[in-house]
């Protein structure tokens, strides 16, 4: 094993901790050579210049699982996911561990729940669990993953209740934890899933990974909220593979963490397929939110959404880097990403970087991206109603940010996505 | 009402001045209208007159019931009952025309000590003057003036008047873009708004509104005066005679 770019202290922790056991022993043991290829990514890595990991990650973060927390603090945390009313189902992981007891499986036949912890997996499973990503930390998290949920709907199933993963970080250790989940829809079949992160104050790590493998005619709406700590590292990585005529809606919402770095690798296998990936960042303090995304149009005849509105208030820093391959048979592609930042502090600030690699001639493929204030023709006009300035200000960033999950089918978890920027906005009117 | 004397208003972004000494005085139940030529000054007049930020007052004052109006807040003057019907409306995206108009009332109510309106009376209170003005309850679900036609936004503004019960309307070229249809309605709406404690000052170019609105004193503008003040005949004079004989 090539562990001769393992030099900080925090690699070197993975590196000494490395002693992978079971049935999955050897996945693990490639996927962690691949990372040990690269290391932890840095600045000189081009997608990975403006989030340098070895400067970040700047103490050892060992890998851990399970908790020693009390039953208050996790409950307290539970307590903090905004979903509570929404999810008919709810699979609760604990410092990277499944929690049967806090958890309520789905009340059905029609989708099959196995925990990735667990020493027996299905083969539905184990067989998407291979190693061979090119991403150093999504290798790093199959190397090393604790748990996470396994789910399967079946073909023809509509499960449009939402079902919550819920990963609480009670932030006891200063560690790292590594969740994954797999997700699989069987042909025709159609799901609500919602994934939340909370964590609580101190300093720690979580590597989540998130499999999503859409089959024919299937279709999942998938919601992601990140209310990490305000001292923890998120880094997240979403891969999908959608069938022919699939669909995909997602939407992620990030308010918490110190630094947050979240991929997503969406790859179209088969034809006549939607991809809407869309998401909102409220940030502030020294907040960092890179999101890197790859659309792969590898076949023809599919399309592609991507909007991303960014909130950055006081010295937050957002980045939004937007890739798009459309691969040389891949005509009759739809694709186009567009991101928009809010600044709303002389030192918050944001780089957008799109790209296109287009290989076939006959698609429509465009990015956009801007970035500013507030509109001051807006605020005018909303003060010469009679609305103060603070009220007119939080008006207008909470509509901004909303347009990003104006598209979320669900009205409940809509509804809930508007409570959580109006309690963001209210803490900043608080100071 | 409103006292203005000697006001002089210059660009703060750049060196020029565009209202050069404007005197206008308003009484409670009256309708003032200020007519003149394109690039006089009207429009100026009325963002200084709600606090648009960009202009500077350099000398003069204006009074506003008896207090300095331009030591006021933009929101403050709102409150106070100054409302300006934009001859732009500015389009708000992601924030519907009925929550706009609930948080301005209930701001407006808030700062000056009154209750809250609740959500039923407010609807209520919302239908009933929308259905006059021919303003849909699409129109009520849609983002601020976002995609309304010139004629639907001009009715939203009279709307938003209409709710928020001003006692000083400044209509800043209401009528443009109007067909004769749309401008009745406008028209009708102003007028029922008319009352001895509320006082209307319509600026516009052309004197068709003016058959609608019927002033009680008519001033002419012209490079940032008031040049010539009179009765409602006024106004007749110079449809007939254009603006030519007042050119500074
Ligand atoms: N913000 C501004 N920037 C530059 N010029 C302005 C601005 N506001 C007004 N002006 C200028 O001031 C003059 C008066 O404009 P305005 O008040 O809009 O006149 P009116 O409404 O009578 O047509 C015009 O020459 C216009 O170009
Ligand atoms: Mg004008």
């Amino acid at each position: 094993m090539t562990v001769s770019l393992m030099k900080t202290p925090a690699e070197t922790a993975y590196a000494d901790a490395f002693d992978p056991q079971g049935a999955l022993a050897d996945v693990r043991k490639s996927a962690f050579a691949q990372f040990a290829e690269t290391g932890l990514p840095h600045r000189r890595m081009e997608d990975w210049k403006w989030t340098d990991l070895r400067q970040l990650i700047s103490k050892a973060l060992p890998p851990a699982s399970g908790t020693s927390a009390s039953a208050e603090a996790i409950d307290d945390l539970i307590a903090a996911s905004p979903f509570g009313d929404v999810a008919r189902a709810r699979l609760v992981f604990v410092d990277g561990s499944y929690d049967p007891g806090r958890s309520s499986l789905p009340a059905t036949g029609d989708v099959e729940f196995a925990s990735l912890g667990s020493d027996d997996l299905p083969a539905w499973v184990s067989d998407k669990l291979v190693a061979g990503s090119t991403d150093p930390i999504a290798a790093l998290n199959l190397a090393y993953m604790s748990d996470g949920a396994a789910l399967r709907f079946k073909a023809g199933s509509g499960m449009d209740a939402p079902i919550e993963l819920l990963f609480v970080t009670t932030a006891e250790q200063a560690a790292t934890y590594t969740t994954r989940n797999v997700v699989v829809l069987d042909e025709g079949a159609s799901a609500t899933l919602i994934e939340t992160h909370v964590g609580g104050t101190g300093e720690y790590l979580h590597n989540a990974v998130t499999q999503l493998h859409v089959g024919d005619n299937a279709r999942l709406d998938r919601v992601k909220v990140q209310e990490e700590g305000l001292e923890a590292i998120h880094l997240s990585n979403l891969e999908v593979h959608l069938a022919q005529s699939a669909c995909l809606k997602d939407f992620t919402l990030t308010i918490g963490g110190r630094a947050t770095r979240q991929q997503g690798f969406i790859t179209f296998d088969g034809e006549h397929s939607e991809s809407y990936v869309s998401g909102a960042f409220l940030l502030t303090g020294k907040q960092h939110n890179d999101t890197r995304l790859v659309i792969d149009h590898a076949v023809p005849n599919c399309t592609s959404r991507e909007l991303f509105k960014c909130v950055m208030d006081q010295a937050a820093r957002g980045v939004f880097q937007g890739k798009a391959i459309v691969r040389r048979d891949a005509q009759k592609t739809d694709g186009n990403q567009s991101s928009h930042a809010l600044l709303l502090s002389v030192d918050a600030e944001f780089d957008a970087k799109p790209e296109l690699e287009i290989y076939a001639d006959d698609v429509i493929c465009g990015h956009g991206a801007t970035s500013g204030d507030l509109d001051e023709d807006q605020m005018f006009y909303l003060r010469a109603r009679g609305i103060t300035e603070t009220e007119a200000k939080s008006m207008l960033i909470g509509a901004f940010a909303a347009e990003a999950f104006d598209d979320v089918e669900s009205g409940a978890i809509r509804e809930v996505l508007g409570g959580l920027a109006e309690g963001w906005l209210a803490r900043r009117k608080a100071g | 009402m409103l006292e203005i004397k000697n006001l002089h208003v210059s660009l703060e972004e750049e060196d020029k001045q565009i209202i050069k000494g404007l005197d206008l005085t308003i009484n409670a139940g009256e309708v003032n209208a200020i007519m003149g030529p394109n690039g006089s000054g009207k429009s100026t007049l009325s963002y200084v007159l709600a606090g648009r930020p960009g202009y500077e007052v350099t000398d003069g004052s204006i009074t506003y019931k008896g207090q300095d109006l331009l030591e006021m807040e933009i929101d403050e003057r709102a409150a106070a009952g100054v409302f300006l019907a934009f001859q732009y409306p500015i389009e708000i995206p992601g924030v519907a025309t009925m929550q706009f108009l609930k948080v301005a009332l209930n701001a407006q109510r808030k700062a000056r000590g009154e209750d809250e309106m609740t959500t039923p009376d407010f609807m209520r209170l919302v239908r009933g003057k929308a259905e006059q003005l021919n303003v849909t309850t699409d129109m009520l679900k849609r983002p601020v003036n976002v995609g309304f036609s010139g004629g639907e936004k001009k009715r939203a503004e009279i709307l938003q008047m209409a709710v928020l019960e001003p006692a000083l309307c400044v209509l800043d070229e209401t009528d443009s873009g109007l067909d004769i249809d749309a401008l009745r309605v406008v028209a009708e709406g102003v007028n029922a708004l008319r009352s001895p404690e509320r006082a209307m000052l319509v600026i516009t170019h052309y004197q068709r509104l003016l058959d609608y609105i019927v002033p009680d004193r008519v001033h002419v503008m012209s490079d940032g005066r008031i040049v010539k003040s009179g009765g409602k005949e006024l106004a007749l004079e110079l449809e007939k005679d254009g603006y030519a004989a007042f050119a500074a």
